[in-house]
């Protein structure tokens, strides 16, 4: 038996849990002992099945498979799990650093990822965004990607992307014999306004809680009859969203790269992103899970985004439940039995529900066919600890016929956009890092408020029998109110006009 | 009779209520297999000669005799669970018992016994202002409108405690001097509707103002139709008139009038809008021969016998705006008694959305201003 073999060559890899890269070594050793290669280091069965692809790309690309050897390959930390066809490209290179037919040192400064074709072509996988912003930040100085994927990996900075097609153009950029095709960026995309607000007819108290809800974060509920313009309005404040900023639009991409909802060659888009689960969504495919490393779910696909949930009452009251904690930590937090995995979710939320079950409680068109009592346990679904995360509660009516005919009668995205963007930047000089009202800190809010304000304040939550959470709510919700009029000090007005904006939990009785 | 049953029911007998002839009663409304053909039995055996001709609710006080040992147990519970909810309890006949429920109209269904919170209306006058559940910005308009200025005038409003009509009537009626009588469709112990019975809600708050709670039924027996129904009758035998606001073709509002209407009670009827599904109650009650109620006094007129009373033109409440800017208040105003969208109050008066937002709700938290589901209207008359 001969000692411990000596590790004749090492690649490197990323692996992704969540959001978050992880560096991975790809060691390969060659000794004595019968031929065969071993993959150690916690492989999911995708990997596993690596070795094959790898053996046969090799052969078929005319390189030098190490025959006659015993060969080991493992992924360091070997007790992180990896997953994924990904690495098929690093252990390739491992093998043939081994083997003498590239040189180690290349490996140093090459990170690789990408799939191998049982021809010896490279494929692209999905997530291949994060993957490259993990490798620069982990001492990358180039990474080898599959062509397809270098647009997206190239969408990172201060980082050499190079696309090869194959195992034999890897072996010749490397061995400096070939030219390296550095990756082109994707184009960026500006954001773009699809849904102008002036398309919308009256509704003017609506179009005002949108134009807050865009300015402060908050989340907004949204209840009246089918066809009264709910989902309409949600759209119009989605174009009220300021565009992303380069930082914001990668971190998205990489969201979507990782859910494999993006094609490595679309272009970058600043536009946030927009989210519309149908209503009888899964609590997994709403904050993220599966098997091995759980996936980015639609909250978390809607970071710095916009997440409409239609017919909010018709979603089952435990998946709602589930929202909760999320919305006010800003990230979902999977925990597994191996792994702990987070995503961001900073989103606004628009809920949209009917009045009552049939929809038609107090249409002007149809007589609603519900019984009040059933209403009434209807409404009683939303109360509590949902309702009170949502800021913003409007009721809508249809509109009269002859408006909708009419001419415009409201302002346009891009004049509100103006003013939104304003006061979004008022309160991010107040509170730094970007944030929003709706995550300003209390103290940091009573701080804006004259003792009078806030007493007036309390008054009126007391008066309207409102919950001691709206108080707080409401605060937030004037502060977006004063940033909008650009004053420093939360006034009267303001909180006046906060107040109207929640629901009373006896909105059935006048 | 044990001591332990008669102290029980001593606790929950109104003043003037003999705790045997309770018991007697009770007794038999819990027994398991009672029936109205039993009694008749015990009528017709003539035990009692005084009990025939009466209505069943008197015989059953005369002729129930004394509870068998097998019900004493309940008895003590149900008197217990009165007690716990601070409800008195008296029989047909009884002084305490509103004499108006039990004489002046055929005693064929008064009930046998009534349990109530807080206060009976046995002297004032009362008006009944009843309607439909599924009500109108306008039809709780009116029925507000009419309840506070017939309660500023010293008349009680007596109504089912329902949502939408009935909910405004008691709500505007709680200032009044008469306070306002619920009668519930369900035992004390069942919280129907649900918003009126949580804490804070109109229940308690009409216990607060000196009004009554007021139930036919066992504490434990829920909201059936059958029920509901039933205590209309009550609502229209505990008035001196019954006003109908809004109700469709089936509205509980139609058996309140036509039980007046057997006994002699007067009705009005509130014109609607109408192609309103909420219209046609009153409407048909109008054709039958209602007295159409435009305005508080035609109720007050109807009340104090015959001749028409001019609202007293008491208080005219000097800003019924309160802090409203004047030309908010000036169309609001125009609309009354029907509420106005804010949406509309924007566009009719030029201002922003959230100028008009921040007055409304500094005149909701006076209260000069009502919210409903249509919009915001005047508390009171302009």
């Amino acid at each position: 038996m001969s000692g411990a073999s000596p590790v004749l060559a090492v690649a490197h890899g990323v692996a992704m849990v969540g959001l978050d890269a992880c560096p991975v070594r790809v060691e390969c050793a060659t000794g004595t002992g019968l031929p065969g290669l071993r993959l150690v280091g916690l492989p999911d069965a995708a990997l596993r099945e690596s070795v094959e692809r790898v053996r046969s790309a090799i052969e078929r690309q005319g390189l030098r498979w190490p025959g006659g050897h015993r060969v080991v390959v493992n992924l360091a930390p070997a007790d992180l799990p990896k997953a994924g066809s990904g690495f098929d490209l690093p252990i390739a290179l491992a093998l043939l650093a081994a083997t003498g037919q590239v040189p180690p040192s290349a490996l140093d400064r090459f990170w690789a990822v990408g799939e191998l074709g049982l021809d010896g072509s490279v494929r692209a996988v999905p997530g291949v965004l994060p993957v490259a912003a993990g490798a620069r930040d982990a001492g990358a100085q180039g990474l080898l990607v599959a062509d397809a994927a270098a647009p997206e990996a190239a969408l990172v900075a201060r980082l050499e992307v190079t696309g090869v097609a194959d195992l034999r153009e890897v072996v010749g950029v490397l061995n400096g014999r070939m030219t390296r095709r550095s990756g082109v960026p994707a184009p960026t995309l500006p954001s773009a306004v699809t849904h102008d607000l002036a398309e919308v007819r009256g509704q003017a108290v609506a179009r005002r809680a949108v134009e807050v809800a865009a300015a402060g974060g908050h989340h907004l509920l949204l209840a009246g009859p089918p066809g009264c313009g709910k989902t309409m309005l949600a759209r119009r404040l989605h174009g009220l969203l300021p565009p992303l900023s380069t930082d914001d639009a990668l971190e998205v991409a990489a969201i979507r790269s990782l859910a494999g909802e993006r094609r490595p060659d679309e272009p970058l888009s600043h536009t946030p992103p927009l989210r519309e689960p149908h209503h009888t969504v899964s609590a997994a495919g709403l904050v993220g899970g599966g098997s091995g490393i759980p996936r980015p779910g639609e909250l978390a696909l809607a970071h710095r985004g916009l997440l409409l949930l239609d017919e909010l009452l018709e979603t089952p009251r435990p998946i709602l439940d589930a929202l909760r904690q999320p919305l006010e930590r800003g990230e979902v937090v999977l925990t597994r039995a191996r792994r702990q995995v987070r995503y961001p979710c900073e989103v606004l939320m628009v809920a949209a529900t009917n009045p009552c079950p049939c929809g038609y409680l107090g249409s002007p068109a149809r007589a609603c066919r519900c019984r009040p009592d059933r209403v009434e346990r209807y409404r009683s679904r939303l109360s509590g600890p949902l309702l009170d995360r949502l800021d913003l509660h409007v009721e809508l009516r249809a509109v009269e016929r002859d408006r909708l005919a009419g001419p415009p009668d409201g302002e346009a995205t891009e004049v509100v956009a103006r003013r939104v963007a304003a006061a979004r930047d008022l309160a991010a000089a107040r509170w730094g890092d970007g944030r929003l009202n709706r995550d300003a800190p209390v103290a940091g809010l009573r701080a804006t408020t004259r003792d009078r304000v806030a007493r007036t304040l309390a008054s009126a939550v007391d008066q309207l029998g409102l919950s001691a959470r709206a108080f707080d709510r409401a605060l937030r919700v004037a502060r977006t109110l004063a940033d909008l009029a650009g004053e420093e000090r939360i006034g009267g007005d303001h909180v006046d006009e906060a107040v109207a904006y929640r629901l009373s939990d006896l909105a059935v009785t006048p | 009779m044990t001591a332990a049953l008669h102290g029980a029911l001593d606790r929950v007998a109104a003043d003037g209520t003999d705790p045997a002839a309770l018991a007697g009663v009770l007794g038999w409304v819990l027994r398991p297999r009672r029936t109205a053909a039993a009694l008749r039995r015990r009528a017709a055996d003539g035990a009692n000669p005084s009990a025939v001709g009466m209505g069943p609710a008197a015989q059953l006080r005369v002729l129930a005799g004394d509870p068998p040992a097998e019900v004493h147990a309940a008895l003590v519970d149900l008197a217990q669970r009165w007690q716990r909810l601070g409800v008195q309890v008296a029989l047909v006949g009884d002084p305490a018992y509103p004499p108006r429920l039990a004489q002046g109209w055929p005693d064929v269904d008064a009930p046998a016994f009534l349990a109530w919170r807080g206060r009976l209306p046995v002297d004032p006058p009362t008006v009944a202002i009843v309607g439909a559940r599924q009500a109108s910005g306008y039809g709780t308009g009116v029925a507000a409108w009419l309840a506070e200025a017939v309660a500023d005038a010293g008349v009680g409003v007596v109504s089912g405690g329902a949502l939408g009509i009935d909910a405004a009537a008691h709500e505007a009626a709680l200032d009044g001097v008469s306070g306002t009588t619920v009668v519930l469709g369900c035992g004390h112990e069942v919280a129907y509707p649900r918003p009126h019975a949580r804490p804070g809600g109109l229940f308690e708050r009409v216990l607060e103002a000196g009004g009554g709670l007021v139930s036919e039924l066992l504490p434990w027996q829920p909201a059936a139709p059958a029920h509901v129904r039933a205590r209309n009758r009550v609502v229209a035998g505990l008035a001196d008139a019954v006003v109908v606001v809004e109700g469709g073709a089936r509205s509980g509002a139609l058996v309140t009038a036509n039980a007046a209407a057997d006994r002699g009670i007067p009705v009005l009827a509130v014109p609607g809008d109408v192609r309103a599904p909420g219209s046609v109650a009153p409407h048909r009650l109008l054709g039958e021969g209602a007295a159409p109620c435009v305005e508080p006094s035609d109720v007050l007129a109807v009340v104090r016998g015959g001749t028409s009373v001019p609202v007293p033109p008491a208080e005219p409440n000097p800003t019924p705006a309160g802090p409203l800017p004047a030309d908010v208040a000036a169309v609001l105003a125009a609309a009354w008694p029907r509420p106005v969208r804010l949406d509309d109050l924007a566009v009719r008066t030029g201002r922003s959305v959230g100028t008009v937002l921040a007055a409304t709700t500094r005149a909701r938290v006076v209260g000069v201003l009502a919210e409903g589901p249509d919009g915001v209207r005047l508390r009171r008359a302009p």
